[in-house]
Order: C-alpha cells, then structure tokens, then sequence
C-alpha cells in the first residue's frame, strides 16, 4: 500500500502526455507560433533573421512542374533532403557523396537511349548505409513529399535540400553514420532538460529514439553527459557493440547552446518547446529545428522528471536569454564541479584516470593510469614503453651493468651523472636517469620525454620507465605532472 | 421488452427501427470508452472514428469470430500488398485503389471459402460492414507510409483490441436494457468526456515507459 502511495506521489513528478499536451503545449504554444515550427523553410527563415545560424538552403521544389525543371548537376555532392512540414524525423534523406559515374554503365545506355538520359545517369548520390540513390529515388521521393506522404495531415507539401552539416571530430566514436544532436527543452526562457542524441545502426543513421537511437542525459550545469538510454526505454551504458562509456562526455560549446536554445524560444513565440541543435565541425553550434511537441523520452535519458522542473519555474519572470540560462543552469545541474574548476583554475580529476599517450612517430595509446600523489615522478610499464616505440631505449639499458653502482642516496647525483656520461649519446631517447630507493627494494630506471593527453590537457613529462606488469595500471601519474589538477578521491 | 421509454416507443411507433434507435444511442458510449481507453490506458489505436466504425461492423456480422476473421485478412493483405506494390513506385493514390481492389478478390475468396465449408455465417455476412473494414485500410497504408510497418500492426492491433471492447460493451444486455429504459442515461458520457479531457494524469502505458525514472525516484 505504501510502494503504492509513494508511485502515486512519484508519478506526479513525471510529465505525461496528458499533463504535456493540457497543460503545457495548449496554453503555451499559439497557433502562429506552431505553424513556425511545423514549417521548416519558415522556422529557418524566421530563426535566419534572428542572427541563429541554421543549415544553409540549397533549393526548394514546390511543384511537380519545378521537379521536372530541376537541374540535377546544381547540386552538391552532400546533401539533406526533407519535406517541409515532415515530424518526427520522417521523410527526411541524406547523401555523403557523390558515386562516381561508371563508365561501361553510361556508354551502355547512351547506345539505348541515344544520350537523353545521359545527364540523369551521371549524376547518383550514397546514403549512410551505403546505397546508391538515383535522380529516379530523388525523384519518387520528392513526389511523395509533394503529395503529402510525410507532412502532418498528410497535405501536399514543398521538399527541399540543405547543407548536411560535417560530424564533429570529439562524436566519431560515438556516432554510426548520421549526425548527432542536441535537444533543449525550453520553457519560460529557461532551459529545462537537455539530452544527446546519438544514430545508431538500428536507427538507421537517424537520431531518432522512436527509430531505437540513443539519448544520452546532459547535465544543464556543465554540459556533461550523465545517464542514457537507447529506443524506448534500455538503460544503457556503452555504445552498443563497444566499450566507449556514454557518460561523462562534455559537450563542447555548451552555455551557447543553451543560449540558442532560448533565443530560438523568444524569437518563434513559443512558451514551450523542444530545440535541436547540431555541433558543425566548421561553424559550431547549429539550429537544426524547432519542435513544438517535444518527446517525453528526454525524462528516460535524464532519468528525472520534466513536470517536477517545470512547475518549479512556472511564473518566474526572466528578461534575457543569458539571466535564463543561468537559471536553468543553477536550479537544474546536478554538480558544481565546474565551479570549483572556474575559481580554481585547475581541473577536477579523480585516482583513476584515461590517459592517452603519445609515442614515438605518433603512436597513440590509451591506458587507464593511476593518480599518485605519494609518488615525486610518473613512471610507466617496460611493456607500455615498448609499445610507444621506446624497444630501443629499454632494451640497451638492460644492458647495462648496474650491480658496480650501490644504490644509497648519498650516491644518488654520482649515480646518475655516471651513467649519463657513459650513455647518453649511445642509448636513444634517454632522458635521465631515476634513482628510486623504496622499501621493497631500490633501483636505478631510465626516464624518457613523452607527452600525453590527462582529462583533455597536453602534458610533456619526464617518465621512467619500470616493471609495472604485477601492478594494476600500466602508468602512475606522481605529483611532479599533476600540478594542473585538483584530486577528488570519491571520483 | 419490458421497460420502454415513452420517448423511444413513440421512435418505434413511427417507423424508426428499435436496432438505429440502439445503436445512436451507444455510439456516445463507444467513443467514449475510445477516448478513455486513450486518454487512461494509452492505447492509440486509429484515432477515434476507425476503431468506432470496426466495432460498429462488429456488431452488423452475425458472430464476432468472423468479424475478426475479416479484420485480420484485410491488415495482412494490406501489409502483404505493400511489399507487392513496392517495386512499382507508384503514386499514393493509385497505390491504395490496388491494395482496396486486392482486398476486394480475398474477401471474395474467403467468402467462397466459407460458402463451401457449409460456413453460412460467414457467407452471408451483409455488404457494408465488410466496406467498412475494407476501408480501414487506407488508414492502415497511409498510417505504413508515414510511422513504418511495425507500428501500423501495433495500432491495428491496439484498433482490434478496442473493437472487441467495445462490441462486447455495446452487445451487453443489461445495458442495452438500460439505455431503452433511461436513454437520458447517456448524457452522462458529456461530463465523463470534460473530466477525460482535463485530467493531465499518466496513463497507465506511461508507468511501464517510464519505469527506469520510476527506480531513480527511490
């Protein structure tokens, strides 16, 4: 009885589709303001003039009679093709490339057709998935777009192109085919609920939850990814098939995100909705579309509950899009870490962290390291050492007589200079020696310069290099490298 | 009867079948029951109007299996007439006519069928309740067009379901004798549908969507 009352209780902190529709679209969302959102090229024209970079236009058809003028050479080799009033992701097709003409096919068919058709052969697009599409598929789809197949109550509608934006380098991994984005919900200038989205193969390079993408939840305060959830409700973690972790990705461009996001609510008129935004490679944050029926899925992907956030802020009287922001910044983020970062300068880190090196002739690799702060230098494992290209190095010093040096730290500088003296000029790559006295026995190592990548920050270190194979990390960071951070151990 | 309303004798006096009587006056309490099926369980279905007109043509054909029977054969020829029509790449239009005149020869087929299983039942199902479910089917194939194949099947079926509901609500006798005895009775479906059309509660689908928030609640 009481698990009951307790769902009751919480089921009050969930936005449905009811209380979405009754409570929020209804009285927030005019009918002018709805037909911007329904109505792509409008939005675009309309989100265009208030200075919010959008996705540039390459053409619009209106007609079957402008479909038959159409010059198919005019267009790029990459493209988006929608309809004009399509929802939910529907209609909507994207090519990569151009296919390169087969000779042997056209010269085949100019003999049949005596060249007419020879402009149309040559010119053939790929999808994400690898299929070729024709000036036939463009074509039949544009005509079912004119005809309404996709547009909200299926009336005739306008199809055009658009630029398909370039995938940021930081999604690659994360994303199969298509291109992510970002979806703010907005309400009374604040933003309420972000999540990612990501394309999956199931969701055909579309994404689209309903389509079995993933959302993944944002955190409003820093921009970083927390829980998510891939089609209607799999709590997952990795993306699938991979052991790349969905949280704690950090957005870049954040806080203007957010603040397009709210812009784009002002501007369009609307009380309530749903922003996409996609990262460019080239031109940063870009506003892919308004919705005024934003998907109650965000709720999964976050794991938290819309109507709890959003009667909190009913009513609050906020001037500008960056007091906005704040608001939503302060009220919904879940961590201040950033905060911390901000006034300290340094970045958070915790004991374990990735950390990717950089090896000789570029050789990358990535190795979960230990933060050691009882530890003066960082050393790495003979092993991982070889595998960044340093064999030599390693393999010469081994040959080294060391039992004629007594390891006492009187003898420490003449040690060291000994050996640098001897060796410098015939072992490659040897920095310096380490002379390292410890209670399970003291050694003398070879330290190199290499730089490597810790919680996105370049640091070129002074590493020695030792028998790490017993222990559990492969790299210790000790506190000589680690000046640039603050540790927090419950991370 | 035992109880009539003076209002609907003096309906049957003048020459309105007591059948239409029954019927008009269930219509509100089958769409209803559409809505709140909607609006508190969360089952779309076809909107309101397919799901009234199939129960509807439930009612009109002699016994509920062939009913369904029919139902069934149109969705899966609807379906199986897509993957056919495919490769034509025609237009929507032209593309609906096949899919209804294919539907038309396999309901003519099953009806020949059961004309030589001694099935009379099914043989002699009358003309309009099949239109009607052969109709359905536009909404079907523009609902394919538009959502993808699995969810148009998921909302036939949920359409099904609420048929069957909803044939089994309007055929019940105890309220048949009711709406004879108080047709009035009926109004009551007017607040029923203004309190449907404020409560902004969850449906009971959205506690099993929104489970995994429900567990991060504690």
């Amino acid at each position: 009885m009481l698990e009951y009352i307790k769902y009751i209780k919480n089921s009050r902190k969930i936005l449905g589709m009811n209380a979405r529709n009754l409570h929020y679209i209804r009285p927030y969302n005019k009918k002018r303001a709805k037909r911007i959102a329904d109505e792509k090229l409008l939005s675009k024209r309309i989100l265009k003039k208030g200075k919010i970079p959008v996705p540039k236009l390459i053409a619009k058809i209106r007609s079957v009679e402008e479909l038959n003028k159409f010059d198919w050479s005019s267009l790029p080799s990459s493209f988006a093709l929608k309809p004009n009033r399509g929802y939910g992701g529907g209609g909507i097709l994207v090519v990569y490339g151009k296919k390169k003409p087969s000779r042997n096919a056209s010269r085949f068919k100019m003999g049949w057709y005596g060249g007419l058709s020879g402009n149309d052969d040559e010119n053939a697009w790929i999808k994400a998935d690898g299929t070729v599409v024709t000036v036939d598929d463009l074509k039949e789809h544009i005509l079912n777009i004119l005809d309404g197949a996709f547009s909200l109550s299926n009336l005739p509608d306008i199809a055009f192109f658009e630029e398909r934006l370039t995938l940021l380098k930081l999604f690659k991994p994360y994303t199969y085919k298509g291109i992510p984005d970002i979806r703010v919900i907005v309400f009374n200038k604040i933003p309420v609920m972000a999540m990612l989205r990501l394309p999956t193969k199931e969701s055909g390079g579309k994404a689209n939850l309903q389509l079995g993408g993933i959302g993944v939840g944002i955190d409003l305060a820093t921009g970083v990814t927390t829980t998510a959830v891939q089609g209607k409700n799999r709590i997952i973690e990795y993306v699938p098939g991979t052991r790349m972790l969905l949280s704690g990705i950090k957005i870049p461009y954040w806080k203007d995100i957010l603040l397009l996001a709210v812009k784009a609510q002002e501007i369009s008129g609307m009380g309530y909705l749903g922003a996409d935004i996609a990262i460019d490679r080239e031109r940063g944050p870009v506003f892919l579309e308004i919705n005024a029926r934003p998907g109650l899925s965000i709720q999964i992907a976050n794991l938290s509950g819309l109507r709890e956030r959003l009667e909190r802020i009913r009513g609050l009287n906020i001037k500008t899009a960056e007091r906005g922001v704040r608001v939503g910044r302060d009220v919904f983020g879940g961590e201040i870490e950033e905060e911390v970062e901000d006034i300290s300068g340094r970045r958070v880190i915790g004991t374990v962290e990735k950390v990717k090196l950089i090896g000789k002739e570029g050789k990358e690799v990535e190795v979960e390291a230990k933060i050691d702060t009882g530890a003066y230098s960082s050393s790495i494992d003979v092993e991982l050492a070889k595998q960044l290209g340093f064999e030599k190095t390693v393999e010469d010093f081994e040959k080294i007589d060391l039992s004629q040096y007594q390891i006492l730290p009187e003898n420490e500088a003449s040690i060291k200079k000994d050996i640098m003296e001897k060796y410098k000029n015939s072992i490659p790559d040897l920095e310096d020696v380490s002379v390292i006295f410890s209670s399970s026995g003291s050694s003398i190592r070879p330290a190199i310069k290499i730089n490597f990548v810790l919680d996105s920050l370049m640091i070129n270190a002074k590493v020695n290099i030792t028998g790490r194979v017993q222990l559990n990390y492969p790299m210790i960071i000790g506190k000589r490298n680690l000046s640039k951070f603050l540790i927090d151990v419950s991370k | 009867m035992e109880n009539i309303n003076s209002f609907i004798s003096y309906l049957v006096q003048q020459g309105v079948p007591l059948d239409t009587v029954i019927l008009l006056l269930m219509l509100p309490i089958i769409v209803t029951l559409i809505a709140f099926f909607r609006q508190v369980i969360g089952i779309k279905a076809f909107s309101i109007y397919t799901p009234a007109i199939v129960t509807f043509a439930f009612l009109a054909i002699p016994s509920l299996r062939y009913g369904v029977a029919i139902f069934v054969s149109v969705i899966l020829v609807g379906m199986l007439a897509r993957f056919i029509l495919k490769s034509l790449r025609i237009l929507y239009l032209p593309r609906v006519a096949l899919t209804l005149s294919i539907i038309a020869f396999v309901i003519l087929i099953l009806l020949t069928f059961g004309g030589s299983m001694q099935r009379t039942g099914l043989a002699s199902v009358s003309i309009f309740p099949i239109l009607i479910m052969i109709s359905i089917v536009e909404k079907f194939v523009a609902t394919q067009i538009e959502k993808g194949n699995k969810i148009a099947l998921i909302l036939a079926v949920e359409t099904l379901v609420i048929s069957i509901a909803g044939y089994y609500l309007a055929s019940w006798s105890v309220l048949i004798k009711g709406v004879i005895a108080y047709p009035w009775l009926v109004l009551l479906t007017i607040p029923v549908n203004i309190a449907l059309g404020k409560w902004g509660g969850l449906r009971l689908s959205e506690y099993f969507r929104f489970k995994e928030v429900f567990k991060n609640f504690k």
